[in-house]
């Protein structure tokens, strides 16, 4: 089984995108559960993948090729789960703050936290205080992670994490916040509980922001 | 104390000469707080009012955007919106959401066979009307210089960036005809702002980096990008102009590949992960650095926070020249005007040569 599971993990590293269906399917027929699959081949190889990225050994299109390899080899096992669904690490609200159309660093958090086996609730760009506070109201994320690439817009973070508090959510979430203008101390400013300079320390710290809880 | 542009101010800096004093230089500065800065209201449109600003406060060049797609630029009346408008109506009839033909929020060359339908040559059509315009409100000594010639982002705006990365990895070939498309469109504009003498450089802004590295691999930077701007940094040198370049994040892995491409100056010198000491120490000598006071700091340190840090950047990058002082990016309106006063005002008083910060 551990074979498998490394063939796979590794194919997933190098995005062999071309080969994972078939090399998941194989790992299945020989018996491998599909939960030890999951958590020990897809994950496992994209916690490299995300340590890799923020070491600067790999960018973006390597990154987003292993995501999507890893995607496919899930389509296979997630039919074979109990419900068909893998048990979520927890909920995550991603959104690119109002003002601002851009996504690249959002899509790729965004990525990463599907990759590490979290549930992505991605809302998109230009997304106003009210919007985001009421999705935070009715969804219940554990993290709620805002992306700014503008300097213009980066107080827009400042005013949704004022709105929490204002309608009393502020305790029932962690506010996670990053983007190529914004760094730890604006973080810490404005009352953010934890800043990523890149998509695995974002990772990383869902994982304890949602461990936590 | 009134003060003068002299571009050739500017210019030995970025030749690595010691003039008067240490220039100032800024891609972007909030017409908010040129307006502010003259007590009277400045606009887009308002282009006396903005040369009235950058040669009051001390610049020696106003930087003016010309380019086939500016951030906030593409309107309902671009002839490039427009045609777009033509083409998604007839693809997709019933559109109705203006978003969908503009071309600074959807992504139109997701495969091969998209590469044809773009309208090009809508693309290509460029308006020069504000270069024009600008040189009869020159002051002596003082030049423009284009916000032009991006390429990379271009391209990944035209793909949406999720497809241009996997498709630089999958398909290589089909993303380098899109950069040679969007780069021929650029080349086309550098001629006709090579006609203007009064347009005395190319200051291409393009953001290629985050705050760890560089977006794609450098080996794929060098192969795609940097071969189009070595060719930009040539034109824009035989026509006797400077080849100035922008970009976020950390360029460390990249360096040498930006001045070997023979830019003259790079900036800001991302202040939230680049040293300018260690950036001064291990380049300065090669290129001239450009701002890196953080915006951070801009909006809420004390002047007095300021003004040391100011110092510390004379102290560090401006002995021998190549060096212009100015933000860690741009000066946006959220920037404390008093902050912003208070980092030229330290530049022009303590930025005299030869430096005498210890």
């Amino acid at each position: 089984m551990a074979d498998h599971l490394n063939t796979i993990k590794d194919a997933v590293i190098g995005g062999k995108h071309g080969e994972i269906k078939a090399l998941v399917q194989q790992a299945l027929d020989a018996g491998t559960d599909p939960a030890t699959l999951i958590n020990d081949a897809l994950i496992a190889a994209m916690d490299v993948v995300g340590k890799d990225f923020g070491e600067g050994k790999i960018f973006v299109p390597e990154m987003l090729v292993s995501a999507m390899t890893m995607k496919s080899g899930l389509e296979v096992v997630k039919p074979r789960l109990a419900g068909g669904e893998s048990q979520s690490r927890g909920t995550v609200i991603m959104a690119t703050v109002k003002g601002d159309l851009h996504d690249i660093g959002k899509n790729l958090v965004s990525m990463m936290l599907e990759g590490a086996g979290f549930k992505v609730l991605d809302l998109g760009v230009d997304l106003s205080v009210e919007k985001l506070v009421d999705q935070v109201k009715s969804v219940g994320p554990d993290v709620l992670g805002l992306s700014a690439l503008l300097t213009t817009t980066m107080p827009e973070m400042q005013k949704v994490i004022a709105e929490l508090k204002n309608q009393g959510l502020r305790d029932k979430v962690k506010v996670l916040v990053g983007g190529a203008p914004v760094d730890r101390a604006f973080a810490e400013k404005i009352g953010a509980d934890g800043y990523g300079s890149n998509a695995a320390e974002a990772v990383e710290l869902a994982r304890r922001f949602a461990s936590a809880k | 104390m009134e003060l003068k542009p002299d571009f050739n101010r500017f210019l030995a800096a970025v030749r690595h000469q010691e003039t008067d004093r240490v220039p100032l230089g800024e891609i972007l500065i909030d017409y908010s707080v040129q307006s502010k800065f003259l007590g009277r209201t400045v606009t887009a449109d308002d282009l006396a009012g903005q040369v009235e600003f950058w040669s009051k406060a001390g610049y020696d060049f106003i930087p003016i955007t010309i380019s086939m797609m500016s951030p906030g630029k593409v309107t309902e009346e671009s002839k490039i919106t427009r045609v777009l408008k033509e083409m998604v109506l007839r693809e997709r009839p019933g559109t109705t959401d203006p978003k969908a033909w503009n071309l600074e929020m959807t992504s139109f060359i997701h495969e091969r066979a998209d590469l044809d339908k773009f309208p090009w040559e809508a693309a290509a059509d460029i308006d020069f009307s504000k270069l024009h315009a600008i040189k009869p409100l020159l002051p002596e000594g003082m030049k423009v210089i284009a916000i032009s010639g991006k390429i990379f982002t271009l391209t990944w705006m035209l793909m949406g960036f999720n497809n241009f990365a996997l498709k630089l990895a999958l398909d290589e070939s089909f993303v380098a005809e899109v950069f040679e498309r969007v780069a021929t469109i650029q080349f086309k504009a550098l001629e006709s702002i090579f006609a203007m003498d009064h347009v005395a450089g190319v200051w291409v802004v393009d953001d290629i980096a985050f705050g760890t590295g560089t977006m794609i691999s450098p080996a794929a930077l060098k192969k795609h990008v940097f071969s189009w701007y070595r060719k930009v940094g040539e034109r824009c040198h035989a026509h006797n102009r400077l080849f100035m370049m922008h970009s976020d994040g950390d360029l460390s892995a990249i360096m040498d590949e930006l001045i070997d491409m023979e830019l003259d100056a790079i900036q800001p010198i991302d202040p939230s992960c680049m040293d300018m000491a260690k950036v001064k120490k291990q380049w300065g000598e090669r290129i001239c650095l450009i701002g890196n006071v953080s915006n951070e700091l801009l909006r809420s340190a004390s002047t007095a926070q300021i003004e040391a840090r100011v110092k510390e950047l004379l102290r560090d990058a401006a002995p021998g020249g190549g060096f212009a002082l100015g933000s860690g990016n741009s000066v946006p309106n959220w920037a404390k005007f008093e902050n912003y006063m208070t980092m030229r005002e330290t530049c022009l008083k303590h930025g005299r040569y030869p430096i005498s910060i210890k």
